[in-house]
């Protein structure tokens, strides 16, 4: 089909501009430039293929352009479909004229709008932790209110399955470290402070951080993403309308079930690491698992396992709060639960962290 | 002798097991308007999806612009859709673009336009649907119900399509945004000559802007005509239909 195209000619003081080919949007390609028109101007369409809303839009931006006053612009020769399109865009074009796109904002504004939003987002945490804990208390009031049901659900999602994972990491991390020590005390021929060393750092360290990482990763990314589409569907809001407490029906099981699975996966994730200590103990080192299993008895101490347990609690709640509050805190579209999804992964994460770094400091008296 | 732009053949469509269409055939014309009507659950927005594509009927023939939609190769399939719009039911704009963005993006991905044009393009087809140019850089989360139908609308018509799919235009609108909505398509589709394919149970909307209503019901095509030839058919649904604008005056 024929590219679209036109003609200039004069005629008695009109400049006549004569269409042809097919002024269709597939059609158009480069945009063809016309002389400055002065006086007044002629659109003739007789040898016009065809014209749809683009074309029609492509040939006004010329004539604008060229300094035509589309006011003054009259047809010719059109048929009757392609003078209703004509008409059409004529009519609409006027009034996006003058549009400009919306400029990008200075350096001041885009930090005056990041103060604005940490200081909400310091209120909006404050209320969401006040909220939780006074709902909580309700709880003592009317302990019938609390979803046992929903309680065991999640336990089941944020317990049970993250067993297999979490006794993978931890026992390989716990194979990793052994043999680390292990070449380092091979040097002194001090082979059975492995045993020390692996035991403090997993039941310590590794275990509970490891397993505040995952469960972030995992049942907190996946929590935000439930109650955010939840809350896209306004299912929160019938909640509410019902008379149930989103706080009650959603966020308190969730943030209880991670607070009594995270110390059961840190307890399973020390003997996981434990166990790997000892097969790489006997294989690098050749310390038989009877050998380690003397040493550990004789050297670790009570209050490491529970400093290790005792972190995990801590670590659910933020975890719990942070994925609750994200899930709650999204607004009406999808790009807004993928954002909060990810918000939630980065504070958990962040905050196990530094959490962590907060407990060394505070428990440095405790003995290793 | 007018040309048939869609043609249906004898569909079947089984989905878990139930029959939703037990053999329709049905033929759209061009630069006509059409209403598909049928109770809930008679299939209608599945043989929408059939017919752009999006969902295989287990037998039968779709011919849209004389080329069978579920045996040509993709690329084909691709450049059947572009000269088509749907218009779907909550207006699945992208959550993540502004509404002039949205408009934009079909003339982006599928014409060589510079990027500034298309952008303009985009404005005008924002004001043919009916909207301020202001909505244009707002978000689809900002519009309301009425506003983001007009901006999908918008995006339907971007790559100036030869047909309309329309999944229930006016649900969810006030009567006067109703009616509103209902002018602008057929003044659109009058002006630019659009072929239009609508579900909808909107019956203000069959009686004020459409040419021809096929109407489904169990399976098959139960008729098809203006209101006027409906209403001869004696049909339970059918005449309850058409009853129900009156049954709601005052006792």
């Amino acid at each position: 089909m024929a590219e679209p195209g036109f003609e200039i000619t004069r005629e008695s003081g009109h400049t006549i501009v004569r269409l042809s080919g097919n002024w269709t949007l597939t059609h158009l390609n480069s945009a063809p430039t016309l002389n400055s028109i002065d006086g007044p101007c002629l659109v003739d369409g007789s040898n016009l293929a065809g014209l749809d809303t683009s074309g029609a839009h492509r040939l006004m931006s010329m004539l604008r352009q060229s300094g035509a006053r589309l006011e003054n612009v009259q047809t010719r020769a059109m048929s009757p479909s392609v003078l209703q399109v004509w008409t059409l865009v004529a009519d609409h074009q006027r009034l996006t004229e003058g549009v400009k796109s919306e400029k990008p904002q200075g350096l001041l504004y885009q930090i005056g709008l990041g103060a604005v939003e940490a200081l909400q987002h310091l209120f909006g945490v404050t209320a969401f932790i006040g909220r939780v804990f006074t709902e909580w208390l309700s709880l003592f009031r009317k302990p019938a209110a609390f979803r046992i049901k929903e309680f065991t659900a999640q336990l089941e999602v944020v317990f049970v399955y993250a067993i297999p994972i979490t006794i993978a990491m931890i026992f390989l991390l716990g194979v990793v470290f052994a043999y680390l020590l292990g070449v380092q005390a091979q040097k002194f021929g001090a082979n059975i402070f492995v045993v020390d060393g692996v035991s403090a750092a997993v039941l310590r360290e590794i275990s509970p951080v490891i397993v505040a990482i995952l469960v972030a990763g995992r049942s907190g990314a996946a929590i935000t993403a439930q109650l955010g589409t939840m809350k896209v569907n306004e299912e929160i809001d019938a909640l509410s309308v019902l008379g149930l407490s989103p706080y009650v029906v959603l966020v308190l099981p969730r943030i209880l079930a991670l607070l009594l699975a995270m110390p059961l996966l840190v307890f399973l994730g020390d003997i996981a690491g434990l166990l790997g200590g000892m097969l790489i103990a006997k294989s690098q080192l050749g310390i038989e698992f009877s050998q380690f299993w003397d040493r550990l008895d004789s050297v670790l101490k009570m209050q490491t396992l529970l400093l290790g347990l005792l972190k995990a609690p801590v670590f659910a709640v933020f975890i719990g709060l942070i994925a609750c509050r994200m899930g709650l805190s999204v607004s009406r579209d999808a790009r807004s639960v993928g954002v909060n999804t990810t918000s939630t992964v980065v504070q958990s994460i962040v905050a196990v962290i530094v959490l962590n770094a907060i407990f060394a400091v505070v428990f440095a008296d405790v003995p290793i | 002798m007018s040309e048939n732009v869609i043609e249906v053949d004898n569909i079947v469509t089984r989905l878990a097991g139930a029959v939703v269409h037990d053999g329709i055939s049905l033929n759209i014309e061009k630069g006509k308007v059409t209403a598909l009507i049928g109770g809930s659950g008679t299939g209608k927005s599945v043989l929408l999806k059939e017919i752009i594509g999006l969902l295989r009927p287990q037998s039968g023939k779709i011919r849209l612009f004389g080329e069978d939609v579920w045996a040509v190769d993709e690329a084909r399939l691709m450049a059947l859709r572009r000269r088509f719009g749907v218009l779907f039911q909550d207006g699945a704009l992208f959550s993540s673009l502004t509404v002039e963005q949205n408009v934009a993006l079909p003339l982006r991905e599928h014409t060589r336009l510079p990027p500034a044009e298309c952008l303009e393009l985009a404005r005008l087809k924002i004001a043919m649907a009916g909207l301020p140019v202001s909505a244009g850089s707002k978000m689809p989360s900002e519009l309301s119900g009425g506003m983001r139908k007009r901006a999908a609308l918008a995006r339907a018509l971007a790559l100036d399509p030869e047909l309309l799919f329309l999944d229930e235009p006016t649900s969810g609108l006030d009567p006067i945004s109703a009616r509103a909505f209902d002018r602008l398509i057929r003044l659109l589709s009058d002006s630019l000559g659009l072929t239009v394919f609508l579900v909808t149970h909107d019956l203000d909307t069959l009686l004020s802007m459409v040419d021809k209503i096929i109407v489904l019901a169990h399976g098959k095509v139960l008729g098809q005509g203006s209101v006027e030839d409906l209403k001869e058919i004696d049909d339970p649904w059918l005449q309850d239909y058409f009853s129900s604008r009156y049954s709601e005056e005052p006792v």
